[in-house]
This record gives C-alpha cells, sequence and structure tokens, in this order.
C-alpha cells in the first residue's frame, strides 16, 4: 500500500471508530429520551465530534469535517442550554451520524458524490437553523444566585450555563474554599475533586481573592451538592476545605430578562480569551466561545461575546449577522405557525424525508451500501495482554527451536556412536515435539482469540437502523438486545450484519403489526423485536425474534404457488415445516406491497447464502399471531476449522464439521429409491441420499457397508455417502481463487501434513445439487 | 536544550516519508532519454513439451517447481490438471497439451491412479489475471536471449485454428522454438 492510501486507511479505522463511539452514545441518549440529558453524555458526543472535525480536517476530507463542525455547534449550543434536546434536535443528530458514516464510507473509495455533498449541505444548514427556534427564553435565573459580580464574570459560558441549570432546579449550591500549601496544591486540588464528584457536581473551580497564607493558594470551588449540607460537610472533614452556602434569590424576584444567552448578538471578542480558569473542557474544545473575563459592571446585562470560528457555515453566518428585529421577527412566526409548520420540522416529521435522502440518480446501489451496517474498516483492537501472551508463546517456541538445535549438533558431532545413544535421542526428542505440539496449540489459540470480537460492535450499529426504520414504517418496536459481549470471528461478525439487518427489517416491516393491530389482537401496543447471542460450545447461536403476527404458512404457499416456485402437487404433499422454509427461495417475497425497507425479493435467500458462507445453520419457527424466530447457529472461527477427513474412491476430502450432523453405517441393502433417487429411512424420516463417487465422477467401488455424513445446513438434511473416514483435523481452508470459483461442491483446499492437499466440500452447495434435482424430476 | 525548531523537526519526521523512491524515479527517467538501442535480446524461458521445443518470455514466469502431489478436482474443465500448494496459497495446474494438440486427452497426473511424474517433469507458475496458476511442462530445457530479427511470425497453418496460443517462431541457428502466448493457451 503507498503512503497515501495508509494514511487513508488509518484515517478511516480512527474515524470509524470515533463514529461507533458517537453513534453507542447517541443511542443511550436516544434512550434518555424525555428526561434531561446527562450533562457529560452530551460533553461526551460534543468531544467526539470535534476530534472527528479535526481529524477529518488533517486528512483533508473537507465535506466531513464541515459537517462534523456543524454538528459541533450544534452540541455546543445544546451544552450551553440554548437549545434544548428535544426529538427534532435528536433526529438531526442521528441524521448527522448516518451522513457522516456514507461520508466516510465514500471517503474510504475515494469517491465523492454530488447527492451525498447536496445531502451534507442540506443538512448542514438544517443543524444551523435548529438552534434559532428555542433562542426566545425569559428572566435569567442566575440574577437569583446571590454570586460576586466579579466572580461570575469570569465563567466560561459553559460555567456559567451550568450554573444556571443547577439554580434552575433548585441545587443547593456552596462555595467551597481550601487553601493548599503551593509545593502541592495540584494533588490536594484532585483530592478534593475526587471526594466532591460523587457528592454532585462541581460548576467551577476558581482561584481564591483572598490569598491563603504567605506561601499558600487558594480556591473557590462552586458547587452543586446532591446531598444535604450536613453530610457534604462530614464528608470533607480533614480537607482544608470550607463551606459556604450561595443563597438563591426566589424565583419572583424581578430580575430584568436580558436573555443573555440568546445567539442573537454577535460581536467580535478580540484578544478575549484570556487565561482560562482551570476546566476540564479547555483542551477539548478550543473554540469553545468564552465570556469576557475583564470585570464588567453589571455583567448580567451585557450580552455573551460570542467568539464565532472563521470555519462557520455560511448560511449560519448570514442567519446570525442578520437584524436582531428580523431574526426575532422570525422566531415568532416560527412560534405563531407552530413548531409543526417550520421548515425542518415538517423535513423530519413526514415520509417527505426519505425523498431528501434518497440518491436521486441510482437509487438502489448506492443506497444499499449507505444502509450497510458493515463497518468500513478492517482493523481489529486487540487487548495488549493477549499480544504479549502471544509473544511469550513465540519466546517458548524459540527455546523449543534452540534445543532442537543443540540436538541437531549433538548428534552430528558423535556421528560414529549414534547408535549408542539412539534411544536417549529418540525421547528426547519426542519430548521436544510434545513440547513443540502444546505450544503451537496456545499460538493458534492466541491468535484466533486476537481475532474475536464481540458481536455486541454489529448489535449497537443495527439498533441504530431499527429505530430508523421502525419510524419510517410507522411500527412502535421495543428492542432488544441480549448478549453482546458474545465473542466471534471478526470476519464472521462483519459479513453477519447484512443477513442480520435483512431479518430485523423482515421483522419490523411484515411481523410488527401496526400499534392498532396490536392493540386490537390483545396485545401490548409496542411490538418487541429482540436479538440475542449466546454462546453454545463450539458454536455461536443468535436469535432474532418478534411477537408478530407470525409467518402465515398457506400465504407463503399460496405465494409460492403464484410465483410457480412449486407445483400444486408439491403443494399439496408440504409439512407446515417445509412450507415454512419456502420463505428461503429465491424470488420468494410476503409482502403485499414492496416497500422501501423489504419485500424487494432479495432478502431471505441472500440470507441464507451469506450464512451458509460463514457455514452457519439457520432455522425459523412462526406461530401464527405470536410472532418468528430465526436462529442462526454459527461457528465461532472460520480461520481455522474442525473437519472430519474422508475417503472416496481412493481420494480424500474434508467435510466441515460443523454441518455434519451425525455419521450413519449402512448396508447397502437399506438403500431404497423413491422415483430413482436414492434414499434413506432415518428413524423414521427419509433422508435423500447422494453418493459423493458418482457424483463428483469418480470410479465407484463396490463396497459391503457405506458411511453416510448426514449433512445440515440450513434447512436442509442431505446424507452424503462416502467410503471411508479417516478422522477429524484442524484445517486451514484456502479458498482455491478465482481461475475455479466455478467448481461447484468445492468449496476450497486444505494442506494436510505431509504435503496433502485435500478439498472441502462445499456442503451447501451440494444440498443445493440435491435439491433441484429432486426438483427437477418432481 | 535544543533549538525549537530541532524539536518540532524531531516531532514531525516521520521515517517513511524517505525520498528515496523519488530519487529512483529522477534516475530513471535520465536513463530512458539515452538513445534505445535497436535491439535488445529478450529472454525467453524455452521448455519441451512431447519433444517439442516452446518458449516464452521469462518475465512471466513467477517461478518453476518440481511436481508436488497433484490432488484432482472433480467436474473442473478438461484442461486441469489439479490443484496443488504452494507456500500456503492453492494454485490450479494446467495441462497445455490438449490445447496445442499434442495430446488427445490431458494426462492423469493426479488421483490415486495416477502415474508416477517424469524425473524432467516441472510446474511454471505464473501470473494470470485472476491468481497464480501452475503449468505442467515435459522438462525445463534453459533461458534463451532471442533478438527481434530471430522471431518470426508463425507459417499459415501452424497460428490458426485452435492453435491461436501460438504466437511465432523463435530461430536460433539451427534450432527452433514455438512462442507461445501462455495466458491465451490457459484459456
Amino acid at each position: 500500500m503507498n503512503q497515501a492510501g495508509k494514511a487513508l486507511a488509518e484515517f478511516v479505522a480512527e474515524g470509524t471508530e470515533i463514529l461507533e463511539a458517537l453513534g453507542k452514545d447517541l443511542l443511550v441518549l436516544d434512550q434518555q429520551r424525555g428526561t434531561d440529558p446527562e450533562p457529560d453524555l452530551i460533553n461526551g458526543i460534543f468531544r467526539a465530534a470535534h476530534s472527528l472535525k479535526g481529524l477529518s480536517a488533517l486528512f483533508g476530507q473537507e465535506r466531513i469535517s464541515k459537517l462534523a463542525h456543524q454538528a459541533e455547534d450544534l452540541l455546543d449550543r445544546l451544552r450551553l442550554g440554548k437549545l434544548s434536546l428535544d426529538d427534532q434536535v435528536l433526529d438531526s443528530l442521528i441524521e448527522t451520524l448516518d451522513v457522516l458514516q456514507a461520508l466516510l464510507a465514500e471517503a474510504s473509495r475515494e469517491v465523492s458524490s454530488d447527492a451525498l455533498s447536496g445531502r451534507v449541505t442540506e443538512l448542514g444548514t438544517r443543524l444551523a437553523n435548529l438552534g434559532m427556534t428555542s433562542a426566545a427564553v425569559d428572566e435569567d435565573p442566575l440574577d437569583r444566585l446571590e454570586l460576586d459580580a466579579q466572580v461570575r464574570a469570569v465563567f466560561t459560558e459553559y460555567e456559567e450555563h451550568r450554573l444556571r441549570e443547577n439554580v434552575r432546579r433548585g441545587v443547593a449550591l456552596f462555595r467551597v474554599r481550601a487553601a493548599f500549601d503551593l509545593s502541592d496544591f495540584d494533588t490536594g486540588l484532585a483530592e478534593l475533586n475526587s471526594r466532591l464528584k460523587p457528592l454532585g457536581e462541581v460548576v467551577s473551580t476558581l482561584p481564591s481573592s483572598e490569598p491563603g497564607g504567605a506561601s499558600g493558594i487558594a480556591f473557590d470551588l462552586i458547587f452543586g451538592a446532591k446531598v444535604p449540607e450536613s453530610e457534604l460537610a462530614a464528608k470533607l472533614q480533614g480537607t482544608p476545605a470550607q463551606l459556604f452556602a450561595l443563597r438563591v434569590r426566589p424565583a419572583a424576584g424581578g430580575a430584568p430578562a436580558p436573555a443573555a444567552h440568546a445567539p442573537v448578538a454577535q460581536s467580535v471578542a478580540q484578544g478575549s480569551r484570556q487565561s482560562a480558569p482551570p476546566s476540564v473542557e479547555t483542551p477539548a474544545a478550543p473554540k469553545k466561545p468564552r465570556k469576557k473575563r475583564a470585570p464588567k459592571g453589571g455583567g448580567a446585562e451585557t450580552p455573551d461575546a460570542v467568539t464565532e470560528s472563521p470555519v462557520q457555515a455560511p448560511l449560519l453566518r448570514a442567519v446570525e449577522q442578520a437584524s436582531p428585529e428580523e431574526l426575532t421577527q422570525g422566531v415568532l412566526e416560527a412560534m405563531r405557525m407552530g413548531e409543526s409548520t417550520s421548515p425542518p420540522r415538517a423535513e423530519l416529521a413526514g415520509p417527505p424525508v426519505r425523498t431528501l435522502t434518497d440518491e436521486p440518480v441510482s437509487p438502489r446501489g448506492p443506497r444499499m451500501e449507505n444502509e450497510s451496517a458493515r463497518s468500513l474498516t478492517q482493523t481489529v483492537r486487540v487487548d495488549i495482554s493477549r499480544l504479549d501472551a502471544l509473544m511469550n508463546t513465540v519466546g517458548e517456541l524459540l527455546l523449543i527451536k534452540a534445543n532442537l538445535q543443540r540436538m541437531v549438533e549433538a548428534s552430528r558431532q558423535q556421528e560414529g556412536s549414534v547408535m549408542l545413544s539412539s534411544k536417549m535421542w529418540g525421547q528426547e526428542l519426542s519430548r521436544e515435539t510434545r513440547q513443540l505440539e502444546r505450544k503451537l496449540d496456545a499460538l493458534q489459540q492466541g491468535l484466533l482469540e486476537a481475532r474475536m470480537v464481540p458481536v455486541g460492535q454489529v448489535f449497537d450499529r443495527l439498533a441504530r437502523l431499527v429505530r430508523r426504520i421502525a419510524r419510517d414504517a410507522g411500527k412502535e418496536i421495543d428492542f432488544v438486545i441480549g448478549g453482546g459481549d458474545v465473542e466471534l470471528d471478526k470476519l464472521i461478525v462483519e459479513e453477519l450484519s447484512d443477513p442480520l439487518m435483512h431479518i430485523i427489517r423482515n421483522a419490523i416491516d411484515h411481523g410488527a403489526e401496526s400499534p392498532e393491530a396490536r392493540l386490537a389482537a390483545g396485545k401490548s401496543r409496542r411490538a418487541r423485536v429482540s436479538l440475542r447471542a449466546e454462546q453454545k460450545g463450539n458454536h455461536v447461536v443468535i436469535e432474532v425474534s418478534d411477537d408478530g403476527a407470525g409467518i402465515d404458512e398457506l400465504g407463503v404457499r399460496d405465494m409460492a404457488l403464484r410465483k410457480n416456485l412449486i407445483t400444486e402437487a408439491q403443494a399439496r404433499e408440504m409439512s407446515r415445516r417445509e412450507l415454512l422454509n419456502l420463505i428461503f427461495l429465491p424470488g420468494f417475497s410476503t409482502a403485499r406491497s414492496v416497500s422501501e425497507l423489504s419485500g424487494r425479493g432479495v432478502g431471505l435467500d441472500v440470507v441464507k447464502n451469506n450464512i451458509g458462507n460463514l457455514s452457519g445453520i439457520i432455522d425459523v419457527w412462526s406461530e401464527r399471531g405470536q410472532g418468528t424466530a430465526f436462529h442462526l447457529t454459527l461457528p465461532v472461527t472460520l480461520a481455522i476449522i474442525r473437519a472430519l477427513v474422508v475417503g472416496v474412491s481412493g481420494r480424500t476430502y474434508a467435510v466441515p464439521l460443523n454441518s455434519v450432523l451425525e455419521i450413519l453405517s449402512v448396508k447397502p441393502s437399506e438403500i431404497r429409491t423413491v422415483e430413482r433417487r436414492e434414499v434413506l429411512d432415518v428413524r423414521g424420516t427419509t433422508l435423500p441420499l447422494m453418493r459423493l463417487a458418482r457424483q463428483f465422477g469418480h470410479p465407484e467401488r463396490q463396497n459391503d457397508r457405506h458411511f453416510v455424513v448426514v449433512a445440515g445446513l440450513a434447512q436442509e438434511r442431505l446424507g452424503i455417502a462416502v467410503d471411508e473416514l479417516q478422522g477429524q483435523q484442524d484445517i486451514v481452508v484456502k479458498s482455491l481463487g478465482g481461475r475455479l470459483q466455478g467448481v461447484r461442491g468445492i468449496s476450497g483446499a486444505a494442506d494436510l501434513a505431509n504435503r496433502r492437499t485435500v478439498l472441502v466440500l462445499d456442503v451447501g452447495a451440494l444440498l443445493e445439487e440435491g435439491m433441484s434435482l429432486e426438483r427437477r424430476r418432481a | 536544550m535544543p533549538s525549537l525548531s530541532v524539536l518540532l523537526d524531531s516531532f514531525f519526521y516521520r521515517p517513511d516519508e524517505d525520498v528515496g523512491p523519488i530519487q529512483e524515479l529522477v534516475a530513471g527517467t535520465d536513463e530512458t532519454v539515452e538513445p534505445v538501442p535497436e535491439e535488445i535480446p529478450e529472454e525467453y524461458l524455452a521448455f519441451r513439451l512431447e519433444g517439442e521445443h516452446y518458449a516464452v518470455p521469462i518475465h512471466g514466469v513467477r517461478e518453476i517447481v518440481k511436481v508436488p502431489p497433484l490432488t484432482e478436482v472433480p467436474r473442473a474443465a478438461a484442461n486441469l490438471l489439479g490443484v496443488m500448494y504452494l507456500r500456503g496459497e492453492v494454485l490450479p495446474v494446467y495441462d497445455i497439451k490438449v490445447k496445442l494438440r499434442l495430446a488427445d486427452k490431458a494426462p492423469l497426473v493426479a488421483g490415486p491412479d495416477a502415474s508416477e511424474p517424469s524425473r524432467g517433469a516441472r510446474i511454471i507458475v505464473v501470473q494470470t489475471a485472476d491468481g497464480l496458476a501452475g503449468i505442467w511442462v515435459d522438462s525445463v530445457s534453459e533461458v534463451v536471449r532471442l533478438r527481434p530479427s530471430m522471431l518470426e511470425l508463425a507459417p499459415p497453418g501452424v497460428g490458426g485454428g485452435e492453435r491461436d496460443c501460438v504466437v511465432g517462431l523463435g530461430r536460433r541457428k539451427q534450432q527452433l522454438f514455438i512462442l507461445l502466448d501462455i495466458w491465451q493457451a490457459l484459456t
């Protein structure tokens, strides 16, 4: 990879990480909808947007940095309380995240589509306009606080906002004065802070105006306590801190209503940023607007000085430069017309939002990519302790190598008398081999572990999509996630995201009923869709279930008949289970109307294919009126699999053990034929049989008994007749490469010891073959 | 105390910003300015198939390996002899004798009924558009240098029809080499 490519990959990896963190925080925010947001959470999101802005600017990704800046701006206003967190803001933030994700995807492919650029501009404008609607604010509760104007003048805007918020909520405020010795005031202060943290919120830390002795320094901590004063005093025992309560006048104080923090006024605050008071936000938010520190008479009446960074979006700038009258006019108008008619609101609430965000040129292609829950980067985060363990193992391997080398040297020197010590030599050699084997096992295990990532990574991304899908479909959904910490190979987790999305979409689109229908059916108003992962031995089972309408197998049958997927005669003979399985056929869709979300006729067959590619098994359960559940059984890892080595006509093949259900020993007389097709009777069920030698065109051997490997993948079962079983082995499957892609029935090759290359059977393809044979005959 | 600029330099220095490649690039452009000699001999790898001498441009050949045990692939194309493992990669090995009408059917060299490969037999590994591929040859003889003047078009009747993978003939004194388009031969 060249320099630029490497840099880009690094950028994409880091950007993805930031967006992932951002997504997680937004999700928490979404879940807390309606309650007062945690200030730390907003700060976290703000910082994430800020670091993304910096990162993308560094890599010259202008569109990302611009949008991130606009988001940061919005979050800043949110943080400072100029904007309340309503649905509209939250939806915009989540959409911003989606757009950022799409931008990152385009950046990773080094393309830049006009459609997306348009969407960025449109969204940016909306973000900028969002703040304007909540500009009208009544009296400032801060004025009720008995606090020295001089002290108040040095607060940063954020600190002032937090203080105001605390006053509004009626939190008991204290000034905690503490004097420390100059030599160790930092540790003392840190200790005080850590003591105070669990008791409430440290709004600001200011150097005290009263000196704390000859070689000391005193601080004033403005503190909003969650606990009563007595408890606070008790907790502060043993520290140099003194408590002073800050009194708040009652609300009807008739204070002037200057709307001090409305973002209307703008002044160029030259040199306003003098040495800032110590604040945790400082490094993360250097562009944060600050109040002038110079003491001003009647600071409360002075409008905030807002420093606008030069990269401000043009539109926002234009709005802010508009005269206050115009703006007030606009705000009043917006208020008069009601929220729902203000342009951003209208775009968000109704279906038009879909057309706005749709790619106008080719609606299918890029859209699918945007919607993918796949991550953009190929990187895996590995705990350093895991790498250390690997390193240790490698060190021990080197030791074994040294031992072996020493033995070689020794044997070379005493070549004449080698017979003498050959027994001892053999013992030593076998000991070393055992050691080697053990260490190699550890190395393999360690590497596999390093590839493991929690499935929660995908679950979180899906949860975001669910939210949108549910809203677009007009359903009310409770999305339940479980077992996110179950670990799977990174490769599998990535491949899993699209199939899971398909299934969840189906659950929301087809499974879950509308709230009215649910109430009529005597169910709770909100449908429940759950996504759970569970480790079961060497497999991970992922269950997607809903408590919706279930699958109507008769509807399925009629649809399959109408689409000529099955014949009338076949349909008559099918069991309920078999009918349910029809939903996995290509071109099948039960949705009466083709919606944008699902029902394009691609869906479950793709899901089945993808799961099959991962050597997984998919099972469907459904009860009409009660719901549907899909079970995906997946191997924990793909890189190294356990295989059953079988022999057919002198050839050797490997069958992935995870698709082997059982092995039978069968006499030729037990094989029956149904319509000239060979079948076996296994405990009362009929199992189609495939002779591998015949299927592969190898000369068949006459055996007095066959071994039948019963393979199962997804819904299908098939018996594969082979001549001999040679045992089990761990194999590393290599793909056959581009030139041999077309060979059916073989998924790859593996190297057994002794330079023997064996082919690995593609059980899925063989099953398909068996089934299509059956269908042709039927 | 080192000066600020030194500190900044060491902070921003990245070893991978080496200018090495650029110098090479410059050197390369210098070379092409020199007048091109009219006859640059090109190197060909010569090998034998059923007694005939063939040759392919050596730059297309990645390596030559002894014949390892091959694994036959069921239901694959007729010219596929089998697959082999080469340092962790699986690559297909092809027969080109049928294509060149040197044999009626590909020899059976993989699987339990295969005969031992002859002592001289080798696999020539070439890079193709979809990965590495191996070609079975009876023996590898030498690397020959052929000047453009030593090449001639394939006589009519030889280059046509099925043998479109023959691009010409190379003549060195009395010896004749049939020049192959190896990628064409693999289709």
